[in-house]
C-alpha cells in the first residue's frame, strides 16, 4: 500500500498557486476572447456573403477538426518561420487558445440564433422596431438561454485545455506540477492535488451554470 | 367598396414568387376605412402571402402599394423599399399572426409596450397606462404581469392584438387568427376582433371561420390561383357565387363541416 506524503509538497505550494493563477487568466483572458471571435463571426456568417461565409467556414473547420496540441506546437514553432516573426510562448498559447475557442463558440452562437423561432422577427417587424434592435431586444436574449448550456460546458473545456500550454513552457498549474515531480519525487502526491485543484475551480462554475439555466428559464 | 370615399390601402397587380413557385400573379384589392374584408381560399392560394405583402413582411417583386398615402412600387430590377420605410409603414400597420408570436421572455406588460416604447419612442408610463387599458378591452387586465407561457392559445392570441393595437394602427391585418387554436377558445378571440370591427377599425382577415366571415364582415374576397378571383358582399359570395371554383370551395367546405 503506498504510504502517502502531502507534508512533502509544503515548500511547493507558491509554485502551485502560482500556476494556478496562470490557469485561471489564460482561462478567463482566452474565454474572453474567443467569445469576442465567436459572435463576431457567428453573427457574420448568419448573413455572409458565399466568399466571406466559406472563409469563416474554413477557419472554423480547421480549428474544431485539429487537435488543439498540434495547433499550439504548430503556432509556437511553425508559424514564426512562416512569417519571420518572433513570438513568445505566452503570445503563441494566447493567440491558439482565443482562436480554439472562437471556432467552437462561433458555432454555439450561431446555433442559438438559428435556433429562435422565425416568427419572433416577424413578430418585431411587425410593430415597426428596426432590426438591430429586434435583434438585440427579442432574439439575442432568447438565444442566450439556448446557448447557456454549450457555452458553459465550452468554457469549462477552454480551462481544462489550457493545461495544454505546458506543453510549449508556460508555467500554468500543470506545468508547475511536472516542476515540483522532479524536484520531490513524488508524482501521486503532486498530481493528485492538481486533479483536485482543476476540480475544486470547474465543479463551482457548474453549479452557478444550473443556477443561472434554472432562473433564465424561469418563465418557461 | 364605398365608392366615394378614398381608399385607406391600394394594392395593385402583386405578384411574389418564392424561387420557382409563383404564388401571387397579379392580386389586386381596395380597400375603403372602416372596413372589414375577409380573404378566403384554398391552401396555397396566396391569401396569407398577399396579407404579408401588405405590411411588406414580403416584398412584392412586381406591383403597387399604396397605404394611408404612403406609395411603394414594386419591380423585379428596382431597389427594395428602405428600411426606414418600411419600418414607417409598419407602425401604421398592426398584424396578429397564426402562432401569436409573443416574446417568451417578455411579460405580457413587456410584449405590449416593446412596440411603442421601442420603435415610436413613447414615454414607458405612458405605454404603460395604453397598455393596460387594451388589456381589459381585450378581457385580460389580470394578466399583465404573467409570462405568456402561463396563457392559453385564447388568451395568447388576444395579448397579441393588444400588442398590435398598442401601435395605433391604422389597419389590422390578421393572419389566421384561429387557426392554431384549440376550437373552444376559438370564440374569446372572434369576439375582440368583432368588438374591434364594432369600434371601425379598418381590418383585412384571412380565415376559414366562415360563419365569423359573414357576420363580421363587409367584403369578402376569394382567391384562387395567386389573384382575386372574385370579391363582394358576403351574401354575394357565400351564398351567390358566380365564379366556379370558388362554388367547388364552398362546397368542399361545407361537405367537410
Amino acid at each position: 500500500m503506498y504510504s502517502w506524503d502531502f507534508s512533502a509538497l509544503q515548500p511547493y505550494w507558491g509554485l502551485i498557486w502560482n500556476g494556478l493563477g496562470t490557469t485561471v487568466i489564460y482561462t478567463l483572458v482566452t474565454v474572453a476572447a474567443g467569445a469576442a471571435i465567436g459572435l463576431v463571426v457567428g453573427i457574420l456568417r448568419l448573413n455572409a456573403a458565399r466568399w466571406l461565409d466559406i472563409l469563416l467556414r474554413a477557419y472554423i473547420e480547421v480549428f474544431r477538426c485539429t487537435p488543439l496540441l498540434v495547433q499550439l506546437v504548430w503556432v509556437y514553432y511553425a508559424l514564426p518561420v512562416l512569417i519571420g516573426v518572433d513570438m513568445s510562448a505566452a503570445t503563441a498559447c494566447f493567440i491558439t487558445l482565443s482562436l480554439y475557442a472562437g471556432s467552437f463558440y462561433a458555432e454555439i452562437f450561431r446555433g442559438g440564433i438559428l435556433a429562435v423561432d422565425k416568427g419572433q422577427w416577424e413578430a418585431g417587424r411587425a410593430i415597426g422596431m428596426r432590426r438591430g434592435k429586434i435583434f438585440r431586444r427579442i432574439i439575442l436574449p432568447q438565444a442566450v438561454q439556448v446557448m447557456i448550456p454549450s457555452l458553459i460546458n465550452q468554457t469549462v473545456l477552454q480551462l481544462k485545455n489550457t493545461s495544454l500550454v505546458s506543453v510549449v513552457a508556460v508555467s500554468d498549474l500543470l506545468y508547475q506540477g511536472s516542476v515540483i515531480t522532479a524536484a520531490s519525487y513524488r508524482p501521486l502526491e503532486v498530481y493528485t492535488v492538481i486533479a483536485v485543484l482543476y476540480f475544486a475551480v470547474l465543479f463551482p462554475l457548474t453549479l452557478v451554470a444550473d443556477r443561472i439555466e434554472a432562473r433564465m428559464g424561469a418563465h418557461k | 367598396m364605398n365608392g366615394q370615399q378614398r381608399p385607406i390601402l391600394v394594392a395593385e397587380g402583386i405578384h411574389k414568387s418564392f424561387g420557382n413557385l409563383h404564388v401571387l400573379k397579379g392580386a389586386s384589392l381596395k380597400v375603403a376605412p372602416g372596413e372589414v374584408v375577409t380573404l378566403i381560399g384554398a391552401s396555397g392560394s396566396g391569401k396569407s402571402t398577399f396579407l404579408r405583402c401588405m405590411n411588406l413582411l414580403e416584398t412584392p417583386q412586381d406591383g403597387f402599394l399604396e397605404i394611408n398615402g404612403r406609395r411603394f412600387g414594386f419591380s423585379q430590377t428596382g431597389a427594395p423599399p428602405r428600411d426606414r420605410e418600411l419600418v414607417a409603414l409598419r407602425r401604421d400597420v398592426g398584424m396578429v399572426f397564426q402562432h401569436f408570436n409573443l416574446f417568451p421572455h417578455m411579460k405580457v406588460i413587456d410584449n405590449i409596450i416593446e412596440g411603442p416604447v421601442q420603435a415610436k419612442g413613447i414615454p414607458i408610463g405612458e405605454a404603460r397606462e395604453h397598455a393596460l387599458d387594451l388589456l381589459s378591452k381585450v378581457g385580460l387586465a389580470d394578466k399583465a404581469d404573467v409570462f405568456p407561457s402561463k396563457l392559453s392559445g385564447g388568451q395568447k392570441q388576444r395579448v397579441a392584438i393588444a400588442r398590435a393595437l398598442a401601435m395605433k394602427p391604422d389597419i389590422m391585418l390578421f393572419d389566421e387568427p384561429t387557426s392554431a387554436l384549440d376550437p373552444e377558445l376559438v370564440g374569446e378571440v372572434l369576439g375582440v376582433i368583432s368588438d374591434l370591427a364594432r369600434d371601425g377599425m379598418t381590418m383585412i382577415l384571412v380565415t376559414h371561420e366562415m360563419g365569423f366571415a359573414a357576420d363580421v364582415s363587409t367584403r369578402v374576397g376569394f382567391m384562387n390561383n395567386g389573384v382575386m378571383a372574385e370579391i363582394g358582399t358576403p351574401d354575394e359570395i357565400l351564398h351567390h357565387p358566380k365564379n366556379e371554383r370558388l362554388r367547388s370551395f364552398l362546397n368542399r367546405f361545407h361537405a367537410n363541416r
